[in-house]
């Protein structure tokens, strides 16, 4: 099976290139990764991440034939040859596949990615009902793998400002979380104009999200309460003018 | 509540619905301008005039214009935010952007109530 792999090493190489290499398969070499890890066998300077091999970590996202993915679930079988591999693009290289990932998880951590819940703690866990819980269905499942947030070309031109998919994805999980109590200042924290609004809803992070999720989605989401909260203070000023006036 | 959303308050959300809210107007006013010229069929220049003789229409006009004008300023600063990186030639590019769409929005007030 031929691959063309983008190869980078700061250290030696003065611009990034592409290598091939022709590989000869086992049978047990069904996914990508088992044939990455063939390759790095045959030549130990290949530089990729990799950690739980079946679709939970999201280390080995990387571009995949001109689509992000995760190696280690996409089938070889269902892959055009050569199979080109590159690093998810947006980010800066650290060495061949692997990427820096410090803009992307400042992103979600901007999105402050935790309860937020000033009530006494109860002695047991805090619970929340069947229904209540079914709305994180769809967004908890996330690993953080990037594979849409380095899809988005408006996180490739703002990646300081633009939260990005994966991040935005997060920030309404909180939202929606019977147990948070912080949504004004979660939907306060996405009002400058470039930190949610920059997507254009051409749906990149759908096509290529690994868990068949969907940040665009969370994101129109978000704006529909961004509509419900600025009702809520509508509402609360007509009450408190209503007060004044008896 | 949707003016509430096109405060200083929401300056994010401001634009965002700015955005659409003018691309309503014109998808309104687009179905209307095609339905009145398939009725009227103006064929020559003084057919165009009486066209645009009704005051509503030409109010009608002026509203697109201006909803096309912000609806332009909205997208096209958007799109130097994303690919002109100097700040320095952007701030000329936005500046030239404003200027142009306030005489296209002039002449064609001029145009339309003079």
């Amino acid at each position: 099976m031929k691959f063309s792999i983008y190869r980078f090493n700061p250290d030696v190489d003065k611009k990034p290139y592409m290598q091939d290499y022709d590989l000869q398969l086992e049978d047990s070499d069904l996914m990508l990764l088992d044939a990455l890890l063939r390759i790095k066998e045959l030549d130990d300077s290949l530089s990729l991440r990799k950690s739980c091999r079946e679709g939970v970590c999201g280390s080995d996202s990387m571009n995949i034939n001109g689509k992000n993915g995760l190696a280690c679930i996409t089938k070889l079988s269902d892959l055009e040859e050569p199979i080109v591999l590159r690093p998810m693009p947006g980010l800066p290289v650290i060495r061949d596949l692997v990427v820096d990932m410090t803009q992307f998880f400042e992103n979600y951590n901007s999105v402050k990615p935790y309860l937020v819940n000033n009530d006494p703690p109860p002695e047991t866990e805090r619970l929340q009902s069947p229904e209540d819980r079914a709305k994180l269905d769809g967004l908890y499942e996330c690993i953080l793998c990037g594979a849409c947030t380095t899809s988005c070309p408006s996180f490739w031109w703002n990646p300081d400002k633009f939260v990005g998919p994966a991040g935005l994805m997060q920030a309404y999980r909180f939202m929606v979380d019977s147990r948070d109590q912080a949504l004004d200042e979660r939907l306060e924290n996405l009002e400058e104009p470039d930190r949610l609004y920059r997507c254009h809803n051409i749906m990149n992070c759908v096509e290529v999200c690994p868990k068949k999720l969907n940040p665009n989605a969370a994101i129109a989401k978000i704006k529909d309460l961004k509509f419900e909260q600025a009702r809520e203070h509508k509402n609360k000023a007509k009450k408190h003018i209503e007060i004044k006036s008896v | 509540m949707l003016i509430e959303l096109l405060t200083k308050r929401y300056p994010g959300m401001r634009a965002w619905l700015t955005q659409r809210l003018s691309a309503l107007v014109m998808a309104i006013y687009s179905v209307f301008a095609v339905a009145r010229f398939l009725i009227v069929q103006p064929s020559h220049y003084e057919a165009w005039v009486d066209f645009f003789q009704p005051l509503w229409w030409r109010i009608a006009t002026l509203l697109f214009w201006m909803s096309l004008c912000l609806h332009a300023w909205l997208g096209i600063r958007d799109v130097f935010k994303d690919y002109v990186p100097n700040p320095s030639v952007r701030d000329v590019l936005d500046k030239l952007l404003v200027v142009s769409l306030w005489v296209y929005l002039v002449w064609a007030t001029w145009l339309l109530l003079a």
